[in-house]
Formats: structure tokens, sequence, C-alpha cells
């Protein structure tokens, strides 16, 4: 008993936030959309699928912000990654398809990394820029068209296939957070990431390359995006100069809500799990509950706002 | 490329002398066009269709006021046949949360789901499961890849995209005393709406008034670049007559480069209302007209052709309905039979 109360005084309330608000939601959607199929298997395997891309995304930029980083950049890349995957795949196999959509992930994020790290420039404004640089890049790729993926082989492993009954994108979420959780979590370079974040002098004369763990991390959160372009380009069957366009608020939102703090030091991929699909869950609900278009954004901009709020204001106690 | 199909989509500008409309516009699979006038559901169907107790979703592309006036119409129609919209969202121009939007919506099961398709090729997967549980579908403006009429969907609805064209080069014309020269800035994309209307103002120009030439043609596809394409247009040709601009976003930078060049002759004619393009129009400013679909006539052909399709009563493919020009003598009327709003009070105002 004294052992489970010292855990729980251990635990952190803004990492318990998420978990509060996730359920509180649910239970709220559960009991006033019984009848409008909210806990239907359907509808609840639904929501999971829609948030795969943003998961992934979320588990990259817990990386970036728990190093004291930020990549504004992500949904850019996630354009370039399936445009360059679907172009790819027009003429070649579907190897040569995921090594550019996922290559170009890694080199933009590594381009990134190279910047922060190593010339010194803030995360902020180098995403910021290259935000608007790739977005750019994307549009003139294919001159603003859509690009059809046809390969049945790439969509059913990024998009509607199944392994087992279980959902392909269901299975990139849990392989997404079951790696990002193990290494952020108990690795050495998860630990450096969180010292980094934490204090970045104090870890550099402790031994921690840190440029590296920066360049590092905007890599990773690069890769993830990429991998989110593929997801997009598997589930839409098709690429599009707007995909990711939209999702830098909404990952950006699960993150923090998802207990990782917006300085460094401090963050759970778990959580950022448990964020993703709970404005996956918002975004559902909203509609079943047949709200116009504009209370949907209102309610759900008031929600996001309450639960950033709690988390934050806690941690500044 | 999402500002413009912003404008286009929310677009409306009117010819209040709708024109009694041969429509020359042609589907996106070459089908031939309806006028929404046409698509009528007979009361006596009324008590049938309520019996089906049959439900609708709403699933739009973004919000606008072009947006509101295909719901309005929409709505307005289904009630009259007690179908509820039992989920209406929009997508933000993002074709990955129309695909959500889709499958959401489906939990409800509804009879029919209105929508515009993002684009063919990303919007083909998207409607797939829809289609695949029987849900009528009609769409606005655009058609996924590959669907085919009737088994597919019901029908196509959108403006009269031809006629728009036409009026603006009538509108033009008009203004310009039926002679002088014109510069033609046209939509530089592959995308259906933009390119057919640009081309019926251009073919209309070219047959009808031989006393008009087109001495200009800039291509746009950043209406932020539109001042600097239109600085060009007029340092090369100082005295154009008139400028047909694709649509109102880039015809305010059109407009704001006349004004810095202190150009007052010069007219402007474009596409799909907007307070602004409006307001220097009824001050007898450049712009000469503007023309608009009939957004509340969109939504209420959609809900129409739904309807007619649950009925198993046969529904034409390509649907248009028609365009309406507005000019500082009928702002108000234009406004309201487009967008079914009053106009801004900035314009009742002068």
């Amino acid at each position: 008993m004294n052992s489970v109360k010292t855990r729980l005084s251990g635990l952190d309330f803004q990492q318990l936030v998420v978990y509060i608000g996730f359920l509180a939601i649910f239970l709220f959607f559960a009991l006033t959309l019984q009848d409008d199929g909210f806990l239907t298997q359907r509808n609840l395997t639904n929501i999971i699928l829609q948030t795969a891309p943003a998961t992934i995304m979320a588990i990259g930029l817990v990386f970036a912000l728990s190093a004291g980083e930020i990549d504004l950049s992500f949904g850019s890349i996630v354009a370039v990654s399936a445009l360059s995957a679907a172009v790819v795949m027009q003429e070649h196999s579907m190897a040569f398809g995921i090594f550019a959509g996922l290559g170009a992930g890694v080199m933009i994020g590594a381009f990134n990394g190279l910047l922060v790290a190593y010339f010194k420039l803030p995360s902020f404004l180098v995403t910021l820029a290259t935000m608007g640089l790739f977005a750019g890049i994307a549009r003139s790729m294919t001159n603003l068209r859509s690009i059809p993926v046809l390969n049945e082989t790439f969509t059913g492993i990024f998009g509607s296939g199944k392994l087992f009954s279980v959902p392909s994108l269901v299975i990139w979420t849990i392989i997404g957070v079951a790696i990002g959780h193990l290494v952020y979590r108990h690795t050495k370079f998860g630990a450096h990431v969180l010292a980094t974040g934490d204090n970045p002098r104090a870890a550099q004369v402790s031994g921690i390359k840190v440029p590296r763990i920066r360049f590092y991390v905007l890599t990773i959160c690069g890769a993830c995006a990429g991998l989110a372009g593929l997801l997009y380009a598997g589930r839409l069957q098709a690429a599009r100069y707007t995909l990711g366009e939209s999702d830098l608020m909404t990952v950006i939102a699960a993150v923090i809500v998802g207990g990782t703090a917006l300085k460094g030091g401090k963050g759970s991929v778990f959580g950022a799990l448990i964020g993703s699909l709970m404005m996956g869950m918002l975004n559902n609900g909203l509609i079943l509950m047949n709200l116009r278009v504009s209370d949907q954004m209102i309610v759900r901009g008031l929600i996001i706002l309450l639960a950033v709020a709690v988390s934050l204001r806690d941690k500044n106690r | 490329m999402k500002q413009l199909i912003r404008h286009i989509l929310s677009g409306a500008a009117l010819a209040l002398a709708t024109l009694p409309v041969s429509a020359q516009t042609v589907g996106p699979q070459g089908e031939t066009a309806t006028l929404s006038s046409a698509i009528v559901v007979a009361d006596e169907n009324i008590e049938a269709v309520r019996a089906g107790g049959h439900t609708a979703a709403l699933l739009w592309h973004d919000q606008s006021d072009f947006v509101n006036a295909v719901t309005a119409g929409a709505t307005d129609e289904f009630t009259r046949f007690g179908i509820e919209v039992v989920a209406t969202t929009s997508a933000g121009f993002d074709a990955a949360k129309q695909r959500s939007d889709i499958e959401t919506a489906l939990v409800k099961k509804p009879s029919i789901i209105l929508s515009l398709p993002l684009d063919p090729v990303t919007s083909a997967a998207a409607f797939e499961e829809a289609k695949a549980e029987g849900v009528k579908l009609v769409f606005l403006s655009n058609l996924p890849s590959g669907y085919k009429h009737p088994d597919d969907y019901a029908a196509i609805v959108t403006d009269d995209l031809f006629q728009m064209g036409k009026q603006a080069a009538d509108a033009l014309a008009a203004a310009m005393g039926g002679k002088g020269t014109v510069g033609w800035v046209f939509h530089d994309a592959a995308y259906y709406v933009t390119n057919q209307r640009d081309n019926a103002f251009k073919t209309t120009i070219e047959n009808d008034y031989p006393d008009i030439s087109i001495v200009a043609e800039q291509g746009i596809s950043d209406p932020a670049r539109a001042e600097d394409i239109a600085n060009a247009m007029l340092l090369r040709n100082p005295d154009l007559g008139g400028i047909y601009v694709t649509w109102a976003g880039p015809a305010e930078g059109v407009l704001a480069a006349l004004r810095a060049n202190g150009n007052k002759t010069t007219k402007i004619v474009t596409l799909d209302l907007s307070e602004p393009i409006a307001l220097d129009m009824v001050r007898g400013g450049n712009v000469a007209a503007i023309v608009a679909d009939e957004a509340y006539e969109l939504g209420r052909a959609m809900a129409a052709a739904a309807i007619l399709d649950l009925l198993d009563q046969d529904v034409p493919p390509f649907v248009v309905a028609p365009a309406v020009t507005v000019t500082a003598d009928n702002v108000a009327e234009g406004w309201m039979q487009s967008l079914h709003i009053e106009a801004p009070k900035s314009l009742s105002a002068q």
C-alpha cells in the first residue's frame, strides 16, 4: 500500500492530465452518443485509423521537444515524402517508393538538424523557414497535381490492409509507439535527449554531445514525418501537396497535452499517443453530435485550451 | 491553390439579368449539361420520401458564404421531404480530413451524402466505402476518378461555367462600348472549373466582339502575384480598355495595381462575389461587373437530385445552376440571388 502511495505521489500531474481528459471525453461521448454509434467497433477503429499519421508525427515531436527543440516543418515534410513515394512508384517498384518517401523525410530532418546543431540557429526559426520552403517544393514537385498510388501492396501495407484482422495503420501505430517508448525511456540516447532538454550546459559538461543530440532529434522528427507521409499516401491511395498541412497544431497540442514539456527535459511517447487519440476522438464525437462546423471548431478549441492550460499550469507551480 | 479554390467555390457573382441559359458547359467526362431548374421533385412524392425515414450528411471541403448558401439550399429541400441532416463537416481543404469525415459520417448511416470531392484523385478512395454501402452520392463540381453514372453516383451539380465566362465577356464588352483592347488573366493550372470559365470568356470575345482584341495574356497560379502581373501587363499595354481576371482574389491585386498607377479608365470584370471588388464597383471605380453563381440553387438541386435517386427516378449525370451578372445597379438583389444573404452594409451605404 505504501509503495502504491509512494508511486502515486511521484506521478507528475501534468502527465496524468491526458489520461484523465481522455477518459472524461470518452465517457461524455459514450453517454451522449450511445444511440449514434460512437461506441461501435467500427467507430472506435476509425478513430485509431484516422489518428495514425498524427500519432507517428507526435512521436517524432516528443523527441524534438524533449531535447529543447521544436520542428514546425513536419507538415511540409509529410507532403514531400508522400509525393516523393507516389511519383517514384509511378515508374519504379514499391521498395524504391518507400525509400524515396522515407529518405526525403530523413534528409529534410537532417537538413534541419544540421542548421540547428552545427550552425547554431534556433530550431523555431529554421523549421519555420523550411516549413515554407518545403511546402513550396511540394507544390512545385507535381505542379499542384495529385498523384494516384496504384500499387496495391503499398496501399495494403501503409493504408487499408490488415494482418490477422488487425488494420495495418493500427499495427504501425503500435510499432511506432513501442519503438519510440523503448528508445525514449530505456536507452542511453533517450536519457541524453532528456538531459539536453533539461539543461544543455550541464549535459555538455557531463560529456553528452549536445549538438549531435539536436541533430538526431530533428532527423528523427523528419523520419517520423516521412513515415506519416507514407501512411497518408497508403490510406488515400494518392498523394497531394496539402497532406500534413493542417496537422501542425493538432500534433503540437497532442504532444503538449500528452505531458511533454515545451521547454524540454520531460515528455512521454505514450502520453503523445493518448493525446493524439484524444484529438481524433474530439473530431469524431463532435461530428457525431451533429454540431455546426463552426461550433465544432469552437468546442474543440476550448477543450484543447483547457487541457493545455491545466497541464502547463501545474508545471509552473 | 487552397485560396484559389476557396475563392472560386465560395464565390458567387451574379448576373441579375439571368439569361435564359443555353448551357454549353460540359461535365468532367464530357457530359451534356442539364439546367438545375429541370431537377425538381414533385410534391406528390413527399409522403413516400418521408415514410422512408431518410437522413443526409453534408461533407464539405471548407467553410464560406458559398458553402453556407449551398447548405441552406440543400437543407431547405431536405426539410420539405422530411429528411434529417445528421452530420455536417468541413475538411478545410485537407484530403485526409475529408476521408476521415466520410468515415465518421458513415457511422450514422446516412441515406444521402452531398459533398465536394477535394480533387478527383484523392477522393476516389475516400468515397469508396460510402459507394459500397449504397449511399446516394451527389457531388459538387468535382468527380472522383473512375466513378461511373448512375451506378456510382447520382449526379454532379456545378455552376454553368461556360455561361459565367460568357457573361463576363458580355459585361466587359458593354463597359468598353464594344471596342478596344483587353488583357486576359487566366488561371494557369489544370483545374476544371477555372479552365472552363476562362476559356469561355476568351472564346466569346473572339467570336462575338470583332472590335475587341485580346492583346495580353497572362497566367496566374498565386493570387499574391496578381499585382505584379497587372503592373507588367499595364507597362507593356498602357491603353488597355479592360482586364478579365479569373476570380476575385487576384482581381483585388489587379485593382490595387490600377489604383497605384492612377488608372481610372481600364475596366475589370471578374468572377465570384467579393466585398472589396463590389465596393469599387458601386463607387464607380474600375470594376464594371462581377459574375457569380447561384449557390443556394446549387444546394437545392443537389438535394433534389439525391431525392430523385432515392425514388429510383432517372437523374441526369451533370446539372448546372445559372450564373448572374452583378453590376452597381443590382448589388443587393444579386447578392441575395447568389448567396441568399443580404449584401454587406458597406455596399448598400454607397
